[in-house]
């Protein structure tokens, strides 16, 4: 899966929390990483996190349609008792970021540029609970 | 006491809990590289009595740890 689609895949996701009432805070794109075990037979997948305030509605809308999709490998929703501004630790250490994301470019190149490695989106949704109780 | 003097065999310097203290780290699960301070070589979690994390802090790290080995940030067995 490119870039591009993980890309567009997330707008979708956006845009349904937004038809069901809710908001898109923050939105990363931690790019293609290598997962620590097989998931569905995925080596690599893109992540995707999500800062959302939604109610549960839009969370199981969102959910449902997570779990339907066959390029979704895996995703969590977590419930967030506040809400940070700054980046999320993946973000913030650029050292690391930087290395990996080497790395994978080097095992690219190995692979002859071939993308049968299916896109994974983690999806990681906060719920502030003020507003999961209106 | 008999082992409460200085340097006698079972003494043990005391350990601080890394998570408490004004600038002590926040516990995420998207911090791979603090989160893994906290596992073995195996990838099992450390007990908290070597790692001298709180108890309050520890069922927090374990949340996390185990939120970041679902998203498969980190290994839940490294063989």
């Amino acid at each position: 899966m490119s870039p591009a689609q993980v890309e567009g895949l997330a707008d979708t996701y956006a845009t349904l929390i937004e038809e069901n009432g809710g908001k898109v805070l923050k939105r990363e794109h931690w790019g293609l990483k290598s997962l620590a075990y097989r998931i569905k037979k995925n080596r690599k997948g893109h992540y995707v996190m999500f800062d959302v305030e939604a109610n549960s509605d839009a969370v199981n809308e969102l959910e449902r349609q997570m779990r339907l999709s066959e390029d979704v490998i895996r995703f969590m929703t977590v419930k967030l008792d506040e809400v940070t501004e700054a980046p999320s630790p993946m973000m913030s250490r650029r050292d690391r970021d930087d290395r990996r994301r080497s790395r994978d470019d080097r095992d690219d190149d190995m692979d002859g540029g071939s993308d049968d490695e299916r896109g994974q989106i983690e999806e990681d949704s906060v719920d502030t609970s003020e507003e999961e109780n209106s | 006491m008999a082992m409460g003097g200085g340097r006698r065999p079972f003494f043990r310097r005391k350990k601080s809990c890394p998570f408490s203290g004004p600038n002590a780290p926040a516990i995420d699960f998207r911090d791979v590289r603090l989160l893994q301070r906290f596992l073995t070589e195996r990838g099992k979690i450390v007990p908290s009595r070597i790692s001298a994390v709180s108890a309050k802090k520890q069922r927090l790290l374990a949340q996390a740890i185990k939120r970041a080995r679902h998203i498969g940030l980190l290994p839940y067995i490294i063989r």
